[in-house]
């Protein structure tokens, strides 16, 4: 009887501490989707400004510079300090401009968290839906814990996003992946100056 | 006794845990420490096992596929976005989208015996409400009631994705001419589909040769080109090397399709 107890009381305490973390991280995604849906309707923007908004707004939630890491695979150390700070600078850059422009269309729609999952203990997935008027579109927003501290707590941030099966990150890999196969970490770098 | 133990118990690990869940609640412990250099040395497995999809699985296609797709993007780019511009100003969205809502319906054949062969039956059934509130209440299929007031869904399923459901590997990865990507599985699965096509079983009220099903089918393309175009331009917008870049895009798809 009391080992029943026990392993009740052990389950609900194991799911109040993993809910304390993927609620704050809850909390400030939805905090960032409020905001960005406010500057895409702000209409007294230009678009300039618009997307510059939007950028600051993402920025604290992504992991930009990992992203870029991990988009090069296995070449990322071989390359040399100085390349891979240039790599990383045209990388962010480039995901800036592609998300903003992206974003920019999204007017009327809304997001909503349909599910949050934790595969592992530092890995954190969050399934959501952008609605709008006649389609929804799936998108997964992938979280790692950091080991930066924010509050006494370990920040979590985004390092891939998932549309509709279609990982970001998994599609530079190969693409990047194929340009190194037939040309050089600087052919590259060329195409990502545009 | 028995319950103040208890209490003490239940005290002692909330505790336990929640003094877990301030130095972080990190299982293995040496997890922080050992990698701080090298943070994306534990996404590797993450991707290693996903690269397979990626590789280049008949090397000998890939000058054609890379030259296919050049052909095809200047097509979808110099020739089928003005055409598609010039459709566009001579009607509006609402058309489009119930022009586009009506072949939609018309493929529910494809969708139903697709559901089926998969086995997924509730799923199949949903698609045959579906059908039949949007070819009456809808009009012929050119509104979606069923989606919009009845909240059902519907589930797109076609003869590629059962053949990767029964364990048909992709094969070959071919880009074809004005389709775009695809590979054996899909292009064999594509041939069937054509067999399912409305268009081709009820040819006695429908389409009267070839030249009309072909007519029709372009028709179908060319209603939804805004849409498709606007959307290839901003996927076309990322690329850094087109070709494995719509490729991995394309397989993935599928991929996750047939998971789903």
């Amino acid at each position: 009887m009391t080992n029943i107890f026990i392993k009740i009381i052990l389950i609900l305490s194991f799911g109040l501490v993993s809910l304390n973390a993927s609620n704050t991280v809850k909390k400030e995604f939805n905090d960032t989707f409020d905001s960005i849906i406010e500057v895409v309707k702000d209409s007294t923007l230009t678009k300039e400004e618009r997307n510059k908004k939007i950028i600051d707004t993402i920025n604290p939630i992504f992991d930009f510079e990992l992203m870029a890491k991990l988009s090069l695979g296995k070449t990322w150390k071989q390359l040399s300090k100085d390349t891979q700070e240039e790599f990383v600078s045209l990388y962010v850059k480039r995901m800036k401009n592609s998300y903003s422009a992206k974003i920019d269309g999204y007017a009327d729609e809304k997001v909503i968290i349909n599910d949050i999952t934790q595969p592992k203990s530092t890995r954190m997935v969050f399934y959501t839906s952008l609605v709008g008027d006649n389609d929804s579109i799936n998108i997964e927003y992938k979280y790692y814990k950091t080991k930066i501290k924010r509050d006494n707590k370990k920040v979590w941030l985004i390092y891939d996003v998932v549309i509709e099966g279609i990982s970001i990150l998994k599609t530079d890999r190969a693409q990047f992946s194929a340009v190194l196969k037939r040309g050089s970490i600087e052919s590259l770098m060329q195409k990502l100056r545009g | 006794m028995k319950l103040l133990s208890m209490i003490l118990l239940y005290c002692s690990i909330t505790l336990n845990l929640y003094s877990a869940h301030i130095t972080d609640f990190v299982p293995q412990s040496d997890y922080n420490e050992v990698n701080t250099h090298n943070i994306e040395e534990n996404f590797d497995d993450e991707f290693s096992s996903e690269e397979a999809i990626t590789i280049e699985k008949c090397p000998s296609l890939e000058d054609y596929n890379r030259f296919m797709t050049k052909h095809n993007d200047n097509l979808y780019i110099n020739i089928l976005t003005p055409l598609s511009n010039g459709y566009k100003n001579i009607t509006n969205e609402p058309v489009r989208d119930s022009i586009d809502n009506f072949f939609y319906n018309l493929a529910f054949p494809i969708r139903f015996i697709n559901n089926i062969l998969q086995f997924e039956i509730i799923d199949a059934s949903e698609e045959v409400a579906v059908f039949a509130v949007n070819t009456t209440v809808g009009i012929v299929g050119l509104f979606q009631p069923a989606q919009k007031y009845f909240k059902l869904k519907t589930h797109k399923e076609d003869f590629g994705q059962t053949l990767g459901v029964y364990g048909f590997d992709s094969g070959c990865h071919i880009v074809l001419p004005f389709f775009g990507p695809s590979n054996i599985r899909d292009i064999v699965g594509m041939t069937i589909n054509t067999n399912f096509d409305a268009l081709h079983y009820s040819h006695h009220k429908i389409e009267q040769d070839n030249l009309e099903t072909i007519g029709i089918k372009m028709f179908e393309k060319l209603n939804g080109s805004p849409k498709s175009l606007e959307d290839y331009q901003h996927i076309k917008d990322d690329a850094v090397d087109l070709y494995p870049y719509l490729k991995d895009i394309y397989e993935q798809y599928r991929t996750q399709q047939i998971k789903e």
